[in-house]
């Protein structure tokens, strides 16, 4: 069991947003965190990476709690984040590097897999460029070069698909899927739900804070048997039920 | 369309008054004071000195005269999003323009009339003028700054077609011809020149503008640098969120890099020194105070002043390197990375104790070339020593652990 997050209570105020949400990610899987805008999937993310601290409830990774040992729950986690965010005063290059430095990784290993990651995302020739010269998209691709460059545990990927270019996204795909058969696990927001359904292993459907069910898609299909039989309809069921 | 400029210009004065106040605080009024004072006396002595009809003195009142019509730049006040929200209402613009040239009038001609008021001690006695001729060369002088506001307004419009008059050189050369005939021919001539030029030109963009589209990119360039201009001097004195420091890739600094080795533990290091010299804020901060603290230091003399100074100086960059620590809090990866928030801490206080040195040294450098005295030297190393081993090593964790203690 590779994270686990049990009956967290937690948000940015006093008000929570999570309202005792529980479930877990297991090694070698990916599940796929779905819900609608503010249903609390990024308040989620921001729990399981320590930036937020929950008010009630536990998030352990392979045992170890951010309390107990930050250094070596965070040693295990990789973060891509929705919006790009870089150091401006960086290089990609001095990016990569500082990854490595703060991952503790061995300098030489590392930039093999990094000019490997690099020509894959087409970002080889931009070694000296500083994030202001970056588009978008190629900020993102740098995230997606930094966190692959990790031997993480647990990588969490905030809305990956928005804003790559099919090509990156197929690339990003073929990562995830390497990474899972190492036995790393990954947790994963997004709203292309076609994409998710196809390469999610499981979902926790999140809606208003709570954890509205989770499983493979079978199992949700055979928990909602008259929604239908895509994740779509599944999801756009639900969340009717809960307008109505 | 007037009434958008009046709410804009009461918005734009409620701001600049804000900032003057912090600009204008009891210390700087002080000091201004002083300065003033200073230059009044040593103008004062230079006048006693001068005797008339000497060749160079028309020439320096030239050149004080053509340069001051520059200043006073045409203030417009638009804004970025005007282009778009703006573009249906084109040719009412032109109210709002004129209405901007009303106001960038006054501030101009301000500084017109004190720079001559200044100036005048200076023409009576060294070119023996009268009174009247002072004055109308005043005149002629307000005249001048008129029409090249009018120009400045002209080229908010496409008058001279898609290629852009060379204005810059247009508005220096007619300024050194008015202002030259003043001074070598006569007063009076130089007023009938500027009184000519601004109708002409009056005339001439009457007839122009109606049909001309306005420049708006190159206007709303030409009033962020201008409104970056004055926001970079508040800048000096307190923090304008407008300015934001850019970054410079300063490949040819790289060489103060290669001492920090790609270490865990010095994750932070590397890159607070990379932020710290390629970024414009906090450089820019240390870089000012230090040659500022090293002019000073050059001029005085004696036994304590120059000790007390130098400490004065390598305290107040210590204490405002401290907001630096906090630089990089809005990047996540700062608190995801898996690095020990005391390697941070350790970091910052090393880049701090690197900086304050170097600029430690350099002061003390300075005051050893000033007083060629053992004394004061040995006394100012020490004092410079201990201060930033505290600074660095003490007083810098000991503030950012209660600053985070205080957010928590």
């Amino acid at each position: 069991m590779a994270l686990e997050v049990s009956h967290v209570v937690g948000g940015y105020s006093q008000i929570p947003v999570l309202k005792d949400i529980s479930f877990d990610v297991k090694d070698g899987e990916l599940v796929g965190l779905i819900g609608l805008n503010g249903a609390g999937k990024s308040t989620t993310i921001n729990h399981v990476i320590g930036l937020l601290t929950p008010h009630k409830g536990k998030i352990s990774l392979n045992g170890v709690t951010i309390d107990q040992d930050s250094q070596a729950y965070k040693q295990q986690i990789a973060y891509i984040p929705e919006t790009p965010v870089l150091y401006q005063e960086l290089t990609l290059r001095e990016h990569l590097e500082m990854t490595m430095m703060a991952y503790d990784l061995d300098q030489e290993k590392a930039w093999v897999t990094a000019h490997d990651l690099l020509k894959t995302f087409r970002l080889d020739n931009k070694l000296d460029w500083f994030p202001a010269n970056f588009s978008k998209g190629m900020k993102q691709k740098v995230m997606i070069v930094c966190a692959f460059l990790t031997q993480a545990k647990l990588f969490i990927i905030d809305e990956p698909f928005l804003g790559l270019d099919p090509l990156a996204v197929n690339d990003l795909l073929n990562l995830i899927e390497a990474r899972k058969k190492t036995g790393a696990s990954i947790l994963m927001s997004t709203h292309v739900l076609d994409t998710a359904q196809r390469y999610c292993d499981r979902f926790v459907l999140l809606h208003d804070g709570q954890v509205k069910t989770e499983g493979t898609l079978s199992e949700l299909q055979a928990a909602l048997p008259e929604a239908g039989e895509s994740l779509n309809d599944i999801y756009l069921s639900m969340t009717k039920v809960d307008r109505a | 369309m007037k009434d958008l400029f009046k709410n804009r210009l009461q918005r734009h004065l409620r701001e600049m008054a804000k900032y003057l106040r912090l600009v204008f605080n009891d210390f700087f009024v002080f000091a201004l004071l002083f300065f003033m004072g200073g230059l009044g006396l040593g103008y004062s002595n230079i006048l006693k000195s001068l005797k008339p009809g000497l060749w160079w003195a028309p020439v320096v009142a030239l050149l004080v005269l053509v340069i001051v019509a520059q200043i006073g730049r045409f203030a417009t006040l638009i804004e970025d999003a005007d282009r778009v929200f703006l573009l249906p209402k084109e040719r009412a613009m032109h109210d709002y323009f004129v209405a901007a040239r009303r106001y960038s009038q006054f501030l101009a001609q301000c500084t017109q009339v004190i720079t001559l008021f200044i100036l005048a001690p200076f023409l009576s006695v060294a070119l023996h003028w009268t009174v009247a001729q002072i004055l109308i060369l005043a005149v002629a002088q307000i005249v001048l700054k008129d029409s090249l506001l009018r120009l400045d307004l002209a080229s908010a419009y496409q008058v001279t077609g898609q290629r852009r008059m060379n204005q810059w050189g247009f508005k220096w050369l007619l300024a050194i011809i008015v202002i030259a005939t003043g001074l070598w021919v006569t007063p009076y001539v130089a007023l009938v020149l500027a009184l000519v030029v601004d109708g002409a030109v009056a005339v001439w963009f009457q007839q122009h503008w109606q049909k001309q589209q306005i420049r708006w990119r190159e206007q709303i360039k030409l009033e962020d640098n201008r409104m970056l201009g004055i926001y970079r001097f508040f800048n000096l004195f307190t923090e304008v969120p407008m300015v934001s420091g850019t970054i410079k890739r300063r490949r040819y600094l790289d060489w103060l890099f290669t001492g920090i080795k790609p270490k865990h533990s010095q994750t932070y290091l590397y890159l607070f020194s990379r932020g710290m010299v390629r970024g414009t804020d906090f450089s820019g901060l240390v870089v000012r105070l230090t040659v500022i603290g090293m002019l000073l230091l050059y001029f005085v003399r004696g036994q304590w002043l120059p000790v007390f100074l130098a400490a004065l100086f390598i305290y107040l960059i210590g204490f405002q390197l401290l907001p630096f620590f906090q630089q990089y809090d809005d990047v996540v990866f700062t608190h995801v990375y898996p690095v020990l928030p005391e390697f941070r801490l350790k970091s910052f206080v090393k880049l701090v104790t690197l900086i304050l040195s170097t600029t430690a040294l350099l002061l003390w450098v300075v005051v050893v070339i000033a007083n060629r005295q053992l004394e004061t030297a040995g006394i100012t190393l020490l004092v410079e020593a201990v201060e930033v081993w505290y600074l660095a090593r003490i007083y810098t964790p000991q503030r950012l652990a209660r600053a985070d203690k205080n957010k928590a």
